[in-house]
């Protein structure tokens, strides 16, 4: 809400600046957002006074004003069609930086000397929009006949504004006059009241109102003006209505305006003649009844809506818009003016189910002070007399179905310690409670000291002893609250698996060289769809998981079509980034740890189970200067980053066995299984899917479940003792066909050599010269050890035997010599 | 026969001048055995002096054996020399730019996120509080409802939310760490005091400072006696960990459903120490995060005595912690995930 600082000091007197009152209304929880400084360019612009206005010798259409204001008097040269001497104008000298009245876009210019068609111009009078007060240019501004010539005109026109958040508790400080309200309590000052007209004491017209719907509405008042005179609202009405950021409409549109800014209370007035009679019914739409508002748009309203009828139709949305057919114009002569209250929930959902939004909508739908629609009503009729002298206030009518009381709430003095963790002085918390107006009262209850309240109407957010607390040290001050630390029973902070598994693996991947990254955890189904190319069913990971058609996790109202479904996979999220970053980088190993969505039965959450996915792409990193071309990045970089991963999860003994995946490459992908179950795959993408993600070389990708670690992450492991005897290394190469993988060689080694092969490694591929085609042959060093002896000569040749007939029966293959 | 043997001088000179042209191990090695070996010149000498007279054998022999201690001795000198240049020609030969780039293991990374939240953790563990997760697809229940913000209560327009397709039930993509309060109560008696990481949602259009899609840490601590002095000494506590010792804090009113009173929490600005700069908007705070006393309510319905029970919650946005921790200037950065942001967190801080 913007308070323009003049209008909110007409309430509580002081001398602070604007900056001191935005800050000290922070402090206690009307945050100001933004000050804005009306003037605040008007350097060498003046009050000045026409004092005679002579035609210009060679242009019809430019005039020869001479400005007076102070100690400058100058001519100067203007095709305003409204000036005309006597008149306070606004004199602009050279060096005033204005805006530039004949630009669309906001440009300044700095006023400089000229000549105009041969005449001599020192300075300029200014429209509105030259000033920044308006988008008016047609003529210029004409100030108040009172206007102080020769004054800068900031000192005249100048405001500053300061544009506060009103949370959704602070209804009561929607308006100037709340606001000021609260200044005058941090203050310490008392708020002055607004002038009133005794609309009450009218002829009551109280019958004339029917409320049909009273669960929606609990008051109704109108008041009715005869004789009116429609015409502009006089300039500081209209100035202010702008500061505060709405635009002038006519007078009695504007009084109605100004009254809700100054007070929080809506109103509407009609143009009485334009209803079919002064009853008015306040009823619920007849469903598919229609009704154009204001704004020319022709709603259709449901059973729920509420409206406000004549005895014929419609004629405003209640609490939020009114009836064009009905609004005040140039020709009214008689006005009806609404002002009521309507439930906040009911001004609510017809404020959702039109899309119609408006001031009087916000404040009604947070629930205002029914009591505040007669002041309105006495307001607008006190300004109604200013602006409108010659208009009369003829009637009243009054229908209040549920007047509100002071609410009492109560509160122990021991409360304020117990949850501040401090002590405030009774009287002082009396003091506070005086300067809200919650008329406290301290009474002792068998020993206990109690302060008894009363919340006014319009502070519908004070309801328990805690709001109560919260009024006390808002005023009293939060730089008063001292900086403890928790005392009391100390809590076992105990550590999770699934947390500390999760950043071994973040550890571990970082260590075999792959950047974490932090992806939108949302995707769209293009994406999921994109990752089987064949249009197969899609990869089953580990949990499974659906087609986009069957029931994902899927949002109602996604922000963006790219963030529709909660993904089940991270493959298409790191596909993208590292897309992206092959623009850029030449090698790109990415991994990210999060979680992924599996979907649940119809009104069950998913399960959100913590997965890692890794990509590799580009260069294999250089290892210096001096080192040839690098590689391409392929199955293997990803697999060596896995088995870290693994390795440091305690999962080195899962295995990798060639599958068919439809997002991976037929001959380059593999699942990964730990204790016979699949825990990941991993491989290179598949050409047609990477080209859908848009890159265009080799990505070799893993997806490995880390919830299987958590579970088993305290499971025990035993360390053996390392043997003081030398173990024995024999190298054995192994001739087999092409396509036996080399673990299931590895497997028919180990098979053979028993549990005195401590250690199996592969070290050398090789096909050529004495080996057969089609074959391979597998060089292995095995280390031989055992506890309690260094091996003996004839062991290592049995075990030899052994290797030799298991690698026959197993795979086929045989020793080479 | 033709000719006498070589005397011992003879040998020796010319033995030695032999070993003086030796100049690695392989001709050390080849002299040794010439000379020094079984079938060298010296033991062909020594062979020979039985062809002497008899009268000249024992000085001969005595000569030899002195010669073969002075050539044994000649050599394993030479030898250490010849190493010696060996070595000296190899350190010489080694000689590197030293100013080329150093060699390296592909190294990697840890997201600055990842690095700012577990920092956060780590300090709020040292505190006594445990870490917890929760789910990111809630229920509206937990999201809104539990924590004293009904449906239709204008206090839900504040969270912008993003709904999930369901049923009867409403779900929602959690707004906040916030509903890990009431499922934390829920699940254990008091006292309580966890904190809560995780991934939040808010239908919210993207710009430098908003994203839809972020990081939040969620405090909680309930028992007899927790009051508003441990909250503001316990986040005075953080900040200075994490900005430094000398921050101040300042609590200011705020609004949020599920606490009353509510906070905000600023820090003076650790880049100008609250005299006013950019940063700061020259207010000489920033602010970093929403606290509060938890709500009767939300202690009832969660099953806690709030005439027994108090505590107090906090929420922090780890993302513009770390945007202010590091100076970055877009929330976006985080989540795009370009190398070239992302190896400027190889240094650790945690």
């Amino acid at each position: 809400m913007k308070v323009p600082v003049k209008w909110l000091k007409e309430f509580v007197e002081t001398d602070l600046s604007a900056a001191e009152i935005a800050r000290r209304m922070t402090m206690a929880g009307l945050e100001a957002e933004n000050i804005e400084r009306i003037g605040e360019d008007w350097d060498n612009v003046f009050v000045g006074e026409v004092v005679n206005v002579e035609p210009h010798p060679d242009a019809d259409r430019l005039v020869l004003p001479t400005i007076a204001a102070g100690e400058h008097e100058l001519r100067v040269v203007t095709g305003a069609p409204n000036i005309a001497a006597g008149q306070k104008v606004v004199l602009a000298l050279a060096g005033a930086r204005l805006i530039d009245g004949y630009s669309e876009e906001l440009k300044y210019r700095t006023l400089k000397p000229s000549t105009i068609r041969g005449v001599r111009s020192e300075g300029m009078v200014c429209s509105e929009k030259e000033l920044g007060l308006s988008d008016e240019h047609e003529g210029i501004l004409v100030l108040a006949d009172d206007a102080p010539v020769g004054v800068p005109l900031a000192d005249y026109l100048g405001d500053e504004v300061i544009e506060f958040e009103i949370t959704p508790n602070l209804v009561h400080a929607f308006s100037i006059s709340g606001i000021a309200r609260e200044l005058a309590a941090i203050l310490n000052e008392q708020a002055r009241e607004p002038e009133l007209v005794d609309v009450e004491a009218l002829e009551r017209r109280d019958d004339h109102v029917e409320i049909a719907a009273p669960e929606h509405c609990g008051r109704f008042t109108y008041t009715l003006f005869e004789n009116v005179t429609i015409e502009p609202s006089p300039d500081w009405l209209q100035r202010r209505l702008i500061a505060a950021g709405l635009r002038p409409i006519n007078n009695y549109v504007d009084i109605s305006n100004y009254v809700m800014l100054e007070l929080g209370h809506p109103t509407h007035p009609f143009d009485a003649d334009k209803l079919a009679s002064d009853e008015i019914i306040v009823r619920l739409a007849a469903p598919g009844e229609t009704l154009t508002t204001i704004d020319h748009v022709a709603r259709e309203l449901d059973g729920e809506t509420l409206v406000i009828a004549d005895t014929e139709r419609a004629v405003a949305v209640a609490g939020i818009m009114g009836g064009v057919d009905t609004e005040v114009s140039d020709d009214t002569s008689r006005v009806l003016l609404e002002s009521a209250w309507f439930e906040a929930n009911s001004v609510r959902r017809t404020s959702r189910q039109l899309r119609l939004t408006s001031d009087a909508g916000a404040r009604f739908g947070r629930d205002i002070d029914p009591n505040g629609a007669s002041v309105a009503a006495a307001r607008i009729a006190e300004l109604v007399r200013v602006i409108d002298p010659e208009a009369r206030s003829v009637a009243f009518a009054d229908k209040f179905l549920r007047p509100r009381e002071r609410r009492p709430v109560a509160m122990r003095y021991t409360e304020i310690e117990r949850l501040l963790g401090m002590t405030v002085p009774v009287e002082r918390v009396v003091e506070i409670f005086e300067r809200l107006d919650l008329q406290p009262e301290v009474v002792d209850e068998s020993g206990t000291t109690v302060i008894k309240t009363s919340a006014p109407t319009y502070r519908n957010d004070i309801n328990i002893a805690a709001d109560l607390v919260e009024e006390v040290i808002r005023i009293h001050g939060y730089e008063h609250v001292p900086e403890t630390l928790i005392t009391g029973t100390a809590v076992p902070v105990s550590r999770s698996n699934e947390r500390l598994v999760d950043q071994i693996a973040q550890n571990a991947l970082v260590e075999a060289g792959l950047f974490q990254a932090q992806t939108y955890t949302m995707i769209n189904e293009d994406d999921l769809l994109a990752l089987s190319p064949d249009g197969n069913e899609l990869p089953d990971l580990y949990g499974g998981y659906a087609r986009p058609e069957e029931a994902l996790v899927r949002a109602t109202n996604p922000l963006r079509s790219d963030w529709v479904l909660m993904r089940p996979t991270m493959l298409p999220s790191i596909l993208k980034i590292v897309a992206e970053n092959l623009k850029y980088s030449p090698s790109v190993r990415l991994f990210e740890t999060a979680r992924t969505y599996q979907p649940n039965a119809l009104d069950e959450l998913p399960d959100e189970r913590r997965a890692v996915v890794l990509a590799m792409s580009g260069e294999r990193q250089a290892f210096g200067v001096e080192t040839n071309e690098p590689d391409a990045m392929d199955f293997l970089d990803v697999k060596g980053a896995v088995e870290h991963l693994l390795t440091r999860l305690g999962g080195d003994a899962a295995t990798f066995t060639a599958v068919e995946h439809p997002s991976l490459h037929p001959g380059r992908a593999a699942a990964v299984e730990l204790d016979g179950v699949q825990i990941g795959v991993l491989g290179e993408l598949h050409p047609r899917v990477a080209a859908h993600f848009g890159i265009e070389q080799r990505v070799a990708v893993a997806e490995i479940d880390l919830v299987v670690f958590a579970e088993r992450f305290n499971a025990p492991w035993n360390v053996q003792p390392v043997g003081r005897h030398q173990p024995i290394q024999q190298d054995f190469a192994v001739a087999v066909e092409e396509a036996t993988p080399a673990a299931t060689v590895q497997a028919a080694l180990q098979k053979g050599a028993g549990p005195l092969a401590t250690e199996i490694t592969l070290f050398d591929i090789y096909r050529g010269e004495n080996v057969d085609a089609g074959t391979k042959s597998l060089a292995y060093r095995v280390t031989f050890a055992a506890p309690d002896r260094q091996p003996a000569e004839h062991e290592i040749e049995r075990a030899r035997d052994r290797i030799e007939r298991a690698v026959g029966r197993e795979v086929g293959g045989t020793l080479r010599t | 026969m033709s000719g006498s043997p070589p005397t011992a001088s003879e040998l020796r000179s010319q033995a030695l001048d032999a070993l003086g042209q030796a100049s690695n191990q392989d001709e050390l090695s080849d002299w040794h055995r010439d000379v020094l070996g079984r079938q060298g010149s010296l033991g062909q000498a020594l062979r020979n002096i039985g062809q002497l007279p008899k009268e000249e054998r024992r000085d001969a022999g005595q000569a030899l054996n002195q010669l073969r201690q002075e050539l044994e001795t000649a050599f394993n000198d030479r030898q250490d020399q010849v190493r010696a240049d060996a070595l000296d020609a190899r350190l010489v030969d080694e000689r590197i730019d030293v100013t080329l780039p150093g060699r390296t293991q592909p190294m990697g990374g840890l997201h600055p996120l990842t690095q700012m939240q577990r920092e956060a953790l780590d300090v709020f563990a040292h505190l006594g509080f445990q870490t917890v997760e929760g789910p990111e697809v809630e229920y509206g229940y937990y999201s809104f409802d539990m924590l004293n913000i009904p449906k239709d209560h204008p206090a839900r327009d504040v969270w912008d939310t993003i709904f999930i397709d369901s049923g009867e039930k409403e779900i929602t993509l959690r707004p906040h760490t916030s509903p890990m309060q009431v499922r934390t109560m829920l699940a254990q008696d008091p006292p309580v005091r966890v904190v809560v990481p995780g991934r939040c949602y808010r239908y919210e259009a993207q710009d430098a400072t908003h994203e839809w899609h972020f990081q939040q840490i969620e405090g909680l601590a309930v028992d007899k006696h927790i009051t508003l002095a441990d909250l503001k000494g316990t986040l005075a506590e953080f900040a200075r960990q994490i900005f430094g010792a000398a921050r101040q804090v300042r609590f200011r009113c705020d609004y949020f459903p599920f606490v009353e009173p509510g906070v905000d929490l600023s820090i003076d600005c650790p880049f100008c120490d609250g005299s006013g700069c950019r940063v700061c908007s020259n207010s000489g705070w920033i602010e970093i995060l929403g606290a509060g006393m938890v709500h009767p309510n939300v202690l009832e319905w969660s099953g806690y005595d709030p005439e027994i029970y108090s505590g107090w919650a906090f929420g922090m946005g780890i993302d513009r912690l770390t945007m202010l921790r590091y100076g970055i200037n877009d929330i976006r950065s985080f989540y795009q995930n370009d190398l070239r942001f992302l190896r400027q967190f190889q240094r650790a801080r945690i």
